[in-house]
């Protein structure tokens, strides 16, 4: 079986796109995840949006957002689809599972090493609130300090 | 014979004085330390379609700022030259504007 990834498709549709329309274009797409043995794991309606530049003369479009989970050979099939249609003036499909799966990894990565970085320290793994403030305040004592001898000694003299 | 050496004394003061003065100027040049703004708010994927993010990078003409004027690192630059390019497909940011 081939791998399933996770993809964001968005696609454009004209401003006077009626909801049956839509809700059309949104089963064609299942049938296609479907036919893949893919997923739908959800979908947002963005609403009609100004467009930064002209397509198809028109200034504004209905966006729509549907995150799939699938094979790569849906996608595939799916911008053959998209591309024939007249309902949908634009389309794009993005593989986002990688990138969010990094970001996620920096996210703990980073918290773990905050962790190891204070219990080596004697702290506790979570910096308290009044820490935080305290650290503030500090980082402005020290902006302060870096003017300050070099004024005041050459004052003295 | 005080006089003298008191003299010698504040002539080297002002001598000290004048290159403290220099110094200071010098600080006073001190360019705003440019930081990555992803990095300090620990962003660390930039969507494509939160315009909110991208817009601040676009400056009037719709190019793409550099990073030596934005001051955003280079993992994040890439990061958000890919984002603002998809969004430039999808019409959320444009590609020129005259």
């Amino acid at each position: 079986m081939s791998t399933s990834r996770q993809y964001e498709l968005v696609y454009l549709t004209p401003p006077d796109t009626s909801e049956d329309a839509l809700g059309e274009l949104h089963k064609q797409v299942q049938a296609v995840v479907d036919r893949f043995s893919g997923s739908i794991d959800r979908t947002e309606n963005w609403g009609r949006r100004k467009l930064a530049y002209e397509i198809n003369h028109q200034r504004e479009a209905t966006y729509v957002l549907e995150v799939i989970n699938g094979p790569g050979a849906m996608t595939a099939e799916l911008d053959r689809r998209l591309r024939v249609l007249d309902t949908v003036i634009r389309h794009m499909i993005v593989r986002v599972d990688e990138d969010l799966a990094s970001a996620e990894r920096a996210k703990t990565r980073r918290k773990e090493d905050m962790a190891k970085r204070r219990t080596r320290r004697g702290l506790p793994p979570e910096p308290t609130e009044s820490e935080l403030h305290r650290r503030r305040e500090e980082s402005d004592d020290f902006d302060g300090m870096g003017d300050g001898p070099y004024r005041g000694g050459g004052g003295d003299r | 014979m005080s006089d003298f050496d008191g003299g010698r004394g504040r002539s080297g003061g002002k001598d000290r004085d004048k290159e403290m003065g220099e110094k200071g100027g010098r600080r006073t040049f001190f360019r705003r330390r440019r930081v990555c703004k992803f990095c300090v708010e620990k962003i660390d994927y930039i969507s494509y379609k939160d315009v909110k993010v991208l817009a601040p990078f676009i400056p009037e003409r719709g190019k793409i700022q550099p990073r030596r004027i934005s001051g955003v690192c280079a993992t994040h630059q890439r990061a958000l030259q890919n984002a603002i390019k998809r969004a430039r497909q999808i019409a959320l940011v444009p590609y020129t504007t005259d």
